[in-house]
């Protein structure tokens, strides 16, 4: 059974939501592995390391986030989250810990291929290093150099600030990925204070203007309300 | 803090009223040199201050002080303490009694308008209930129906007829999604205003991850947005405040026939934003308009199961979480055909950061 199809571990308790998932996983052009608790899904992911985790915060032996601080001691392997409308806390507490992105309950079958797409995409792309000398990062029109910090659209420059352009690079080496507003500021000014995420948003209207985007219209970088920012990693847009 | 204000509210309104008797009963005896007036004065004012403060404890002390004060100014010998004459125990012991009496009453009928609160609280969340229920019904209904028909057929039933039943059901589904957000956003809201937690958001990240949703449901449907251009932050629980334009828009889609375009502005006034979705749909009958956001809570819905988009449930929801973020919602029809929903919020103070 050796092929060179993405691995994707599903760990999830809900047997009906496991079964539909595999079914688009597998028609989809990926080799799924399912696990249903925690423990199964450590042992699972141990013996088969699978390239993406798709997880359920809700399991019933143990919190989701204990399977991801154990994934992320010995693998980058990218982690979805499946969460709930109702728990933000957890979505940010699990993107801390080193979750990639994570998809709300319900979603549909769109929905989740583009983030197991993108998160495949921004994991391979980290593990080759984003800060590459001579590096460039493209998608949609969108150029950036990272050794002349230059970022240009269809060619044209566009004058960022060293700060916008600081959070522009950064969220583009990890494109796919879901930055909280934490991640992004301890990379961008260091520490953390009252005023950081005011003006984190601040750098990010300005910035998502000068990229030309209009409100329901974004091309390159998506804001998730409370969480945080993702930039795109393919031309197709996320759903 | 609550509960210290009116502490001290209580002490200060027990003290002056009892001064103010205080100098009524010296005025009195005055003027008419006669003691038995007094007594009257603050048996009046123990059973104000019984009446007024909640529990017992204002009340006693109230009477206690009058039988003392009553006893040395108003009583022979006069400005002084004299408890040997049982007529002077008799009138404390009235006192008292009038300050008891009167808590107890006023405790009851406190108690009782509590209860009677509770239980429209109650009746609201039961008609709620009874009437999520009947709408949960319809749409599982289909997609039970839908399914077993393509599970026990599947082989008869053509494939475009399969398809049918099958994008019947996800739109049944899409639906449930819908209600069960808003049942959730309701259990989000509490009982009272204490539980929101409002987080300083952005109205153009508001306005654009709503859109985002939006369009993932109704793809076809444009919706033409107007924002200012500043940054600007209003303080919201942004999950309720999003499920409030996503109803109102919804609406739109859903009961505005003959709508073609629907607008997506916000204006600010001063330190006011003012949304307002509009249509160019049908408009909304005059009854209607009346009670749109009170009609699904207010009254028992008999007919809630005759079609599956009883639009009043999610404008009620839409309202009650306006409010709780102490802002105003008002619906009108357009000069030129349509509707417009509109809701207000308070926005940050600006800092010029």
């Amino acid at each position: 059974m050796s092929n060179n199809k993405y691995k994707i571990l599903v760990i999830e308790d809900e047997a009906n939501i496991r079964s539909f998932m595999d079914t688009i996983l597998e028609s989809n052009g990926y080799q799924p592995l399912s696990a249903s608790t925690c423990a199964e899904g450590k042992l699972m992911f141990s013996s088969h390391r699978p390239d993406l985790v798709i997880l359920d915060l809700g399991l019933p032996d143990a919190d989701g986030t204990e399977f991801i601080r154990f994934a992320r001691q010995t693998s980058t392997a990218a982690i979805i989250v499946l969460s709930a409308r109702s728990t933000e806390d957890d979505k940010i507490k699990a993107l801390d810990l080193g979750a990639n992105d994570y998809i709300t309950k319900p979603f549909g079958t769109g929905e989740l291929l583009a983030r197991v797409r993108a998160s495949l995409r921004s994991s391979r792309h980290s593990s080759q290093s984003g800060a590459l000398p001579g590096g460039k990062f493209s998608v949609g029109e969108m150029d950036i150099d990272y050794d002349q910090r230059k970022v240009t659209i269809n060619g044209i420059d566009i004058h960022l600030t060293q700060t916008e352009y600081n959070i522009v690079a950064l969220l583009s080496e990890h494109a796919g990925k879901m930055m909280t507003y934490n991640t992004i500021i301890q990379e961008i000014w260091g520490a953390a204070d009252t005023g950081s995420i005011k003006r984190l948003q601040v750098n990010m209207a300005n910035i998502r203007k000068k990229l030309g985007s209009k409100p329901g219209k974004q091309k390159y970088i998506y804001n998730e309300l409370g969480v945080g920012y993702r930039m795109i990693s393919e031309d197709k847009p996320d759903e | 803090m609550r509960k210290y204000l009116y502490t001290i509210r209580s002490i200060v309104l027990t003290i002056v009223i009892l001064a103010v008797s205080f100098l009524v009963g010296i005025y009195i005896h005055k003027i008419f040199i006669s003691s038995t007036l007094a007594p009257l004065i603050f048996a009046l004012a123990c059973f104000l201050i019984s009446y007024i403060t909640l529990g017992y404890a204002y009340g006693i002390a109230a009477s206690l002080i009058s039988a003392v004060v009553v006893n040395f100014a108003f009583t022979y010998p006069y400005f002084e303490l004299n408890f040997s004459i049982p007529e002077n125990i008799f009138s404390a012991v009235v006192f008292l009694a009038v300050a008891i009496m009167t808590s107890t009453l006023t405790t009851k009928i406190k108690r009782h308008e509590k209860l009677k609160a509770e239980s429209e609280a109650e009746r609201m969340r039961a008609n709620l209930l009874r009437a999520i229920s009947h709408d949960l019904r319809t749409p599982l209904t289909s997609i039970y129906g839908s399914c077993s028909a393509i599970i026990d057929n599947y082989d008869i039933i053509r494939k475009e007829q399969q398809l049918k039943l099958l994008g019947e059901i996800s739109e049944d589904a899409q639906w449930l999604i819908q209600m069960v957000e808003n049942l959730l956003s309701v259990t989000r809201m509490g009982s009272d205003k204490v539980t929101l937690v409002k987080t300083p958001t952005v109205l153009e990240e508001l306005v654009d991850a709503v859109l985002i949703k939006f369009e993932k449901r109704y793809p076809t449907q444009i919706v033409e947005v107007d924002i200012p251009d500043g940054f600007i932050t209003i303080p919201m629980d942004v999950m309720l405040i999003e499920q409030v334009i996503i109803n109102i828009l919804e609406n739109a889609v859903r009961h505005a026939q003959g709508m073609t375009q629907i607008k997506f502005t916000v204006e600010l006034q001063d330190n006011t934003a003012i949304f307002t979705i509009s249509d160019n749909g049908c408009g909304i009958e005059y009854e209607k308009l009346r009670n749109i956001f009170s009609g699904y809570l207010g009254k028992d819905t008999q007919n809630a199961d005759r079609s599956k988009g009883n639009m009043n449930i999610g404008l009620s929801l839409c309202a009650a979480i306006i409010n709780a973020h102490d802002g105003e919602i008002w619906v009108q029809n357009n000069h030129d055909g349509g509707a417009s929903f509109s809701f207000s919020l308070m926005t940050e103070a600006i800092d010029s950061e």
